[in-house]
């Protein structure tokens, strides 16, 4: 009975696993459909179905293994350039997030291969200092002066208002990853008190009713990036 | 490239600097870079090529005059040379036209020079105006007068009427600054309008009786070269600055003990903020036997609200390394480290740069100047840690670990990075040491008090009406510094209180204004001098506020290593929070009192120790506030979140720059 019902499934099956050979949603989306109908993969797909599978698992075991080779390759050269100098940990973070933008976890476990040095006293110094960063940033950073001038010059005003906008505090990421909201202590245009730093480009006098402004701009140029 | 020799030195000293006839300097240090100094430079090379123009477009750090970034400055043959301010790339490219191609000095930009004359020999040429008063509302009504004047007497072609956007004189009237002379009459009066030009302008007599008698305030030692030196060339440093001339009299005329006696003579305290004497710590790291010893720059400015030590690193870098090296010779050291933090990517970037310089030019290396010194020099980069800056702190982190501070004794100068002996210096510290050994520490203590000798550097922000970095003989009050140099307070608000010594220090209030800075003064008060950070503050800044604000960046910044710290500033922070709630209780002071009190006693580093300054400092000039909180309750805090709302926001609107070109008609539509 069963192989009366599966001859001619497998016929009208041909187009999707034509289909899965290409792409892996439609691999997934025949399996499901198969397992759902059937209980189980029948003989007739099993064989394709797991030629399918071990085809894409060698292609993800490539990109992974080469994923872990630059990781290797990179931490290697961070390495090697600090590699005669005492106390080098904190100047490989440096050179690590100034790549990555942040620590990935998976290059510090690296890093203490490479080093032989346990990971948690790699984690303990990053926890340790505030600029070294565990979350990727967000494709925009929004970053408040909330140094003494800017402070006395209403920055909570404006640090409040970004929070309310953005729905996240500072240090936070809004969950689609855009927009990264942080502050700094001082950049330096205390004669520009408060400062604002967008995407690199200092603000200077800003006030609480240009956030929102800002904001939208921000959304705009995100929009004309991602037609 | 060959290596240098002192007879290369010694040619470059006798060798005056021949700068080109026509020339504009950028200032690109982090401040002006992020008002748009580097778009300024892009349309000044843009106008000079499409143009075709030879002017050589040059490059420094910042002067210090924060509230005008971007600043540039402008040589052109016959012509005064100025600083211009508060650029802008459309600016920019119309100054070409205007002063190099027409030779007519721009309205409503030029920072007049601070470096007031006194003879008037040569022909005036240019005369800058300005209303001191206020928002110098009345400048345009000056220019006309002055034009009128001069048309009246036939002067009108020979001179040119300018506005200037300040001339570091404030509230004093109408000012008047004759070029290229630079004699200043200040509160002139319509009268004296026919007379200046009559006299001064045509005959070329001084006018004693309106001549703006009070002298500079400032002495800028430290910040000599700022603002002139590129602090991306080596040469320009050697040519420009006598680059390397403190380092070749240190290694060819003293000794190492010679030289550490000229700093004793100096009498140079450090300027990172406790103020020990330089000199003694350099002897005792010397005294202390060692196979290798070393010397550390702080450049981690900690202070939240002070950018003086980076901006010495970024308008030049060549002065701190020198200094750090004629230090390593004083005493004994092969290898330094500059501290630098992270967020100072600039100065690093320049501090980098030099150090490579000098690596090619061998000032750093085996053999320096031939005189068998060996010396090199490294950058380490902090990583926004405000405790950090504590020196076992910072040696920790220079050795990779977390920057927890470690009791003294052992002090650095005995065991230090790496168990060596070790001399921190503060930036400053170190770029005053060049200047010393070139022209001597008696002409160093020259300048001062008795007990604080030399200048120092600060840097003004808050209400103020110009944020500037100022660098003033010490000795000098702070009343001076905010109002003669620094123009008081915006707005014509009242002054309140001033900050020094950042979430270390305390607060200074307007009674105590007139007070000599010194280290022991400042002390006496109840705060330090600190790094250099002075924030002013006015009538509408509550103290209790500010008090918190400090006390927050210390529990944020403990490293949470000791409990009197750690606990004490959590339940500190805490208590303020409820009293400026409305929710304090009568008891609560002298509970703020005891748990100070545990903190200063127990801590165990100076952050600790002295992150209850700006509360106790606060509670000794401000308890009134303290009390309308605690006594007012919530309805206070309603009634007065209520009145500050919109004087804040009014404040806002006063003080919104006028952008480039609209300036005159925004001081039209004032008179009108
Ligand atoms: C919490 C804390 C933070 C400090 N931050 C700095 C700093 O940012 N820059 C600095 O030069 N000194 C700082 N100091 C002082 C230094 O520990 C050290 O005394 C100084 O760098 C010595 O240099 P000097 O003798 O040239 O002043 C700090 C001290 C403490 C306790
Ligand atoms: S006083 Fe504060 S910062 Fe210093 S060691 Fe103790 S906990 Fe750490
Ligand atoms: S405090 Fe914000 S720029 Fe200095």
């Amino acid at each position: 009975m069963k192989s009366a019902a599966s001859v001619p499934e497998a016929e009208q099956s041909t187009r999707p696993v034509e289909l899965a050979r290409h792409d892996e949603a439609a691999l997934l989306e025949l399996l499901e459909t198969l397992v759902q109908r059937h209980g189980y993969v029948p003989r007739e797909f099993s064989d394709e179905v797991s030629r399918l599978v071990a085809v894409k698992l060698e292609r993800l075991r490539r990109i992974q293994a080469k994923l872990d080779s630059t990781i290797r390759r990179d931490v290697q050269q961070h390495v090697a350039r600090w590699r005669n100098e005492e106390g080098n940990l904190i100047m490989i973070l440096h050179a690590i997030q100034n790549q990555h933008g942040y620590v990935p976890r998976e290059v510090a476990m690296e890093l203490s291969r490479e080093l032989g040095v346990k990971l948690a006293r790699i984690y303990e110094v990053i926890t340790f200092y505030h600029y070294f960063k565990l979350q990727p940033p967000g494709a925009h950073n929004v970053t408040v002066c909330n140094g003494t001038a800017c402070y006395l010059k209403g920055s909570t005003d404006l640090l409040n208002a970004l929070r309310t906008e953005l729905g996240v505090a500072e240090g936070q990421t809004t969950a689609d990853r855009q927009i990264h909201l942080d502050t700094v202590r001082c950049i330096g245009c205390c004669g520009m008190a408060p400062a604002v730093v967008i995407d690199g480009k200092t603000l200077g006098h800003v006030k609480v009713a240009d956030v929102s402004g800002h904001l939208v701009a921000l959304k705009q140029s995100n929009q004309e990036a991602r037609p | 490239m060959n290596a240098l020799t002192p007879a290369d030195l010694e040619a470059i000293a006798r060798t005056p600097v021949v700068d080109p006839p026509e020339w504009v300097r950028v200032q690109l240090d982090t401040g002006g870079i992020a008002a748009g100094a580097e778009l300024v430079y892009g349309a000044l090379a843009a106008a000079r090529t499409e143009r075709q123009l030879s002017f050589a477009l040059l490059r420094a750090g910042s002067v210090g005059y924060s509230f005008a970034d971007p600043v540039i400055e402008v040589q052109d043959a016959g012509m005064p040379r100025v600083l211009y301010g508060r650029m802008n790339a459309a600016v920019a490219s119309h100054l070409i036209d205007e002063h190099l191609l027409a030779h007519r000095l721009l309205d409503d930009h030029i920072i007049a020079t601070r470096q007031r004359g006194t003879s008037l020999d040569t022909a005036v040429t240019h005369v800058l105006v300005r209303d001191t008063s206020g928002e110098g509302s009345r400048t345009e009504s000056l220019q006309s007068a002055f034009n009128a004047e001069l048309k009246r007497q036939d002067l009108g072609d020979r001179v040119q009427v300018v506005r200037a956007l300040d001339v570091g004189i404030y509230e004093q009237g109408a000012v008047v600054q004759l070029l290229p002379g630079a004699v200043t009459y200040a509160n002139i009066q319509e009268a004296d309008i026919a007379l200046i030009v009559r006299e001064s302008i045509a005959g070329g007599r001084v006018l004693e009786n309106l001549r703006w008698q009070t002298p500079d305030r400032q002495k800028r030692i430290v910040l000599r070269h700022c603002g002139e030196v590129d602090p991306d060339s080596l040469d320009d440093y050697l040519r420009r600055a006598a680059g390397y001339q403190a380092l070749r009299r240190a290694l060819f005329e003293f000794t190492p003990e010679q030289v550490i006696a000229e700093m004793k003579t100096a009498a140079l305290r450090g300027r990172g903020g406790a103020g020990f004497p330089t000199a003694l710590k350099w002897q005792l790291t010397r005294a202390q036997p060692a196979p290798q010893r070393y010397v550390i720059c702080n450049g981690d400015e900690g202070d939240p609200g002070a950018f003086m030590d980076r901006s010495v690193l970024e308008s030049d870098p060549h002065v701190v390394l020198e200094g750090m090296l004629i230090a390593a010779y004083a005493m004994g050291a092969s290898r330094g480290y500059f501290y630098i933090r992270a967020e100072y990517p600039k100065a690093v970037e320049r501090i980098e740069r030099a150090i490579g310089q000098a690596r090619e030019r061998g000032l750093l290396g085996d053999n320096i100047l031939g005189r068998g010194f060996a010396f090199d020099a490294k950058v380490r980069l902090g990583a926004g840690a405000f405790v950090c800056g504590e020196e076992t702190a910072l040696i920790a982190s220079i050795e990779g670990r977390r920057g927890s501070p470690t009791p003294r004794p052992p002090y650095p100068s005995v065991r230090g990075l790496w168990g060596m002996p070790t001399a921190i210096n503060n930036v400053e510290t170190l770029a005053s040491v060049p200047p010393i050994l070139r022209h001597g520490g008696a002409w160093f203590a020259g300048h001062g008090t008795p007990t604080s000798r030399g200048t120092k550097v600060f840097a003004v922000t808050g209400k103020v009406r110009n944020a500037q970095l100022v660098e003033v003989p010490m000795g000098t009050t702070l009343r001076q510094i905010i109002t003669d140099v620094c123009g008081g307070v915006a707005d014509g608000r009242e002054l309140k209180a001033v900050q020094t010594g950042g979430p270390s220090g305390g607060v200074i209030p307007v009674q105590h204004l007139d007070t000599p800075v010194s280290y022991e003064t400042l002390q006496e008060l109840g705060s330090i001098m600190g790094s250099g950070g002075m924030l002013v503050m006015d009538k509408t800044d509550s103290m209790v506020d500010v008090a918190k604000f400090y006390l927050r960046f210390c529990v944020d910044e403990s490293c949470g290593k000791c409990a009197p710290c750690r606990i004490g500033g959590y339940q500190l922070l805490q208590i303020l929070e409820r009293i400026s709630r409305g929710r304090g209780s009568a008891s609560d002071v002298a509970q703020i009192r005891r748990i100070c009190l545990a903190m200063q006693r127990a801590s165990l580093c100076g952050l600790g120790q002295t992150a209850p300054n700006p509360v106790l400092s606060t509670l000794r000039y401000f308890n009134d506030e303290y009390k309308a909180f605690i006594e007012g309750g919530p309805a206070y805090v309603r009634k007065i979140s209520r009145t500050a709302a919109p004087a804040a926001k009014s404040a806002d609107e006063a003080r919104r720059v006028p952008a480039a070109g609209e300036t005159a008609s925004g001081l039209l539509a004032a008179k009108s």
